[in-house]
């Protein structure tokens, strides 16, 4: 097994690492930016090491520094976590140069798998349905007008190296084709310093659903299932479950065997994902899906995979860079029960999902059967501007769908966050609106819902918070103690001593 | 209405039919709460102007940074019509790329930023009117 893993990331992901590490038995070795110095993951992890400063381009994003840090503590391995450098083959790269193994796929895969257009040419030539669409060889503005054309509108104006909606446009009219052809190359230019695009058939309110699978060194190939993810906004998931409730037992059939092909097309190896658009069926028909793009690395939404098939993805993802063989056949794996996450962001819903940096005044995670917290912070830690502003997931596993949409609920409101707005309000509504109860929700569903969803969070405020709110200011007063409990609490005490 | 402090920022709030905890935490004036998933800022008991887009006398209005962030693009120059919606500046913090919109028609008076520029919390960028 490794000895000794470099976690190449933070937050709750980097949490996610160091844990399973340990209980493998593996060192790890955390890195952080000044502005992590007294993070979770860094107290968490055996070793340390300072990256550099507060911003991800002189921290978590400086290949040379990581790679020094891997070095200086004799790390035989880098886990990437998600994010940051996770898919850039360059990092995957430097560690073949430095002999470190790197846990993820070789780095020609995530190179090709990182262009949009190659991904799309090598999935079509291997018998995978890709949208209808063109990606012309004449890179300018009439080039891609013609192609667009030949495709036919509404269509998607998409970058090669595109991600998260960046360098995208969608266009329905001949006349706005010309501004959306500039606007997409001058933001993937801007993102990604590669302007190359491609256009794509507009897909009208389809369904996003995403295939896990798990590649050894050894030549086999599995997958563990589909993730419903349509609950997006602005292309951000928020939501996400498995198994579909939209999916069919002959639909996921052809899904998952699709998405095997495509991992053994990309010669793929350790955990990737499959990313679908599912078009739902004209009368009578089947539903048609298409292969979006392959994520060639661990997502955010990973534990409900592992809640409904019962594996640990982690343990699998360090086996299989260790060159172990995968611990399960396809036949031994099969999807239990129902599971949901609900990502909780630091975050304004009621002002455009701005996000939010603060200090976590009060932070207690919900305790109760079925339900898992994956998160890298706590009680009296600082949410910083730099980073990506998710604070944790909530993920509920329950025999049904029903039961796991009221078990998460219930997590969700015995989880009080307070210092910084987050959206956990809104995730409550999301998840007792009546079209995300029927299992009917597209990937339009948020962005046409968000005022309504945003405005059901809020509401009279109930008597007993008016009443607590006195409570507090009388107790506050007598005992001149802001913020604190009026009673003498050691380890309250304790903590603010130690930590400011 | 009774209310019992527990510790720790926990209070019971027993009604005359049932009993919840409310969670209490914050400096006077800036206290915050939470009762069964829904969270109370001390200040929405008493609302006062909003703090992200002060209207001032003479019909003028302030587009304001919402948070430490850098300007990524501006979008109008002094003289501008803009109507409501309209996107003034984009900006980008943690990652995300956030339009700063027009809350109503006018004209732009002034510009405070630029691209590459990074601007702190309530920082004026735009000025409408």
């Amino acid at each position: 097994m490794l000895k000794r893993v470099l976690v190449a990331n933070r937050g709750e992901i980097a949490v996610r690492i160091i844990r399973a590490c340990r209980e493998l038995g593996v060192e790890s070795v955390a890195v952080y930016s000044d502005a992590d110095a007294h993070a979770q993951h860094v107290a968490l992890a055996d070793r340390a090491v300072r990256l550099g400063p507060a911003a991800a381009t002189e921290s978590y994003l400086a290949i040379d520094r990581i790679i020094d840090a891997a070095r200086s503590t004799q790390a035989d391995a880098i886990h990437p976590g998600y994010g940051f450098l996770s898919e850039n083959p360059e990092l995957a790269e430097a560690c073949e140069r430095a002999g470190l193994t790197f846990v993820g796929p070789p780095w020609p895969v995530i190179a090709r798998m990182g262009s949009k257009i190659e991904a799309r040419s090598l999935m079509e030539s291997a018998g995978v349905p890709v949208v209808p669409g063109e990606a012309p060889e004449d890179q300018s503005d009439a080039g891609i007008q013609d192609a667009a054309n030949r495709v036919g509108l509404p269509a998607l104006i998409k970058a090669s190296a595109g991600g998260g909606g960046k360098g995208m446009r969608q266009v329905t009219t001949s006349e706005g084709l010309l501004d959306a052809i500039r606007a997409a190359r001058r933001e993937a230019l801007g993102a990604f310093s590669d302007g190359t695009l491609y256009v794509e058939r507009l897909i009208r309110d389809p369904h996003h659903v995403e295939v896990q699978i798990l590649a050894d060194a050894h030549g086999a190939v599995i997958h563990l299932f589909e993730r419903e993810c349509s609950v997006q906004r602005r292309h951000q998931k928020v939501i996400e479950e498995t198994p579909s409730p939209f999916v069919s037992p002959s639909l996921r059939d052809r899904m998952t065997s699709a998405a095997v092909t495509a991992a053994r097309a990309a010669g793929y190896r350790n955990a990737g994902t499959i990313e679908f658009l599912v078009e739902a069926p004209g009368a009578g028909g089947e539903a048609q899906f298409y292969f979006l793009e392959m994520n060639t690395r661990l997502q955010v939404e990973h534990p409900i995979t592992e809640a409904v098939v019962g594996v640990d993805l982690l343990h699998a993802q360090l086996q299989v860079a260790f060159g172990t063989p995968l611990p399960w056949t396809q036949a031994a794996l099969s999807q239990r029960g129902h599971a949901i996450e609900a990502r909780i962001y630091a975050e304004s819903p009621a002002r455009g999902f701005v996000p939010q940096a603060g200090s976590l005044l009060l932070y207690r995670e919900p305790r109760m059967p079925g339900i898992r917290v994956d998160s890298g912070f706590a009680e009296g830690d600082v949410v910083s501007v730099h980073y990506d502003p998710l604070l944790a997931k909530v993920i509920a596993h329950a025999e049904n769908r029903d039961q796991a949409i009221r078990r998460l609920i219930a997590a969700l409101r015995g989880f009080p966050v307070l210092g910084i707005e987050t959206n956990v309000e809104f995730l409550i509504a999301i998840l007792e609106h009546p079209q995300f109860q029927a299992g009917n929700v597209d990937t339009a569903f948020l962005d046409r819902q968000t005022d309504a969803l945003a405005a059901a969070a809020r509401g009279e405020i109930p008597g007993a918070v008016r009443a607590a709110l006195d409570a507090h200011a009388r107790g506050s007063s007598a005992h001149s103690v802001p913020g604190s409990a009026p009673d003498w609490d050691p380890w309250s005490s304790l903590r603010r001593g130690t930590r400011m | 209405m009774t209310v019992s402090d527990l510790g720790n920022g926990r209070f019971l709030v027993v009604d005359e039919h049932r009993n919840v905890i409310v969670y209490v935490v914050g400096t006077p004036g800036r206290r915050w709460a939470f009762l069964d998933g829904r969270v109370v800022r001390e200040d929405e008991l008493s609302p006062g102007p909003s703090v992200a887009r002060r209207g001032r006398p003479g019909g003028q209005k302030d587009i304001t940074a919402p948070m430490p962030a850098t300007v990524l693009q501006v979008l109008v120059t002094p003289g501008s019509t803009v109507a409501r919606g309209d996107t003034l500046v984009i900006i980008e913090a943690m990652k995300m790329e956030m339009p700063l919109t027009a809350p109503e028609d006018g004209v732009v008076r002034d510009v405070h930023c630029r691209p590459g520029e990074l601007v702190q919390p309530d920082a004026v960028l735009v000025e409408l009117e």
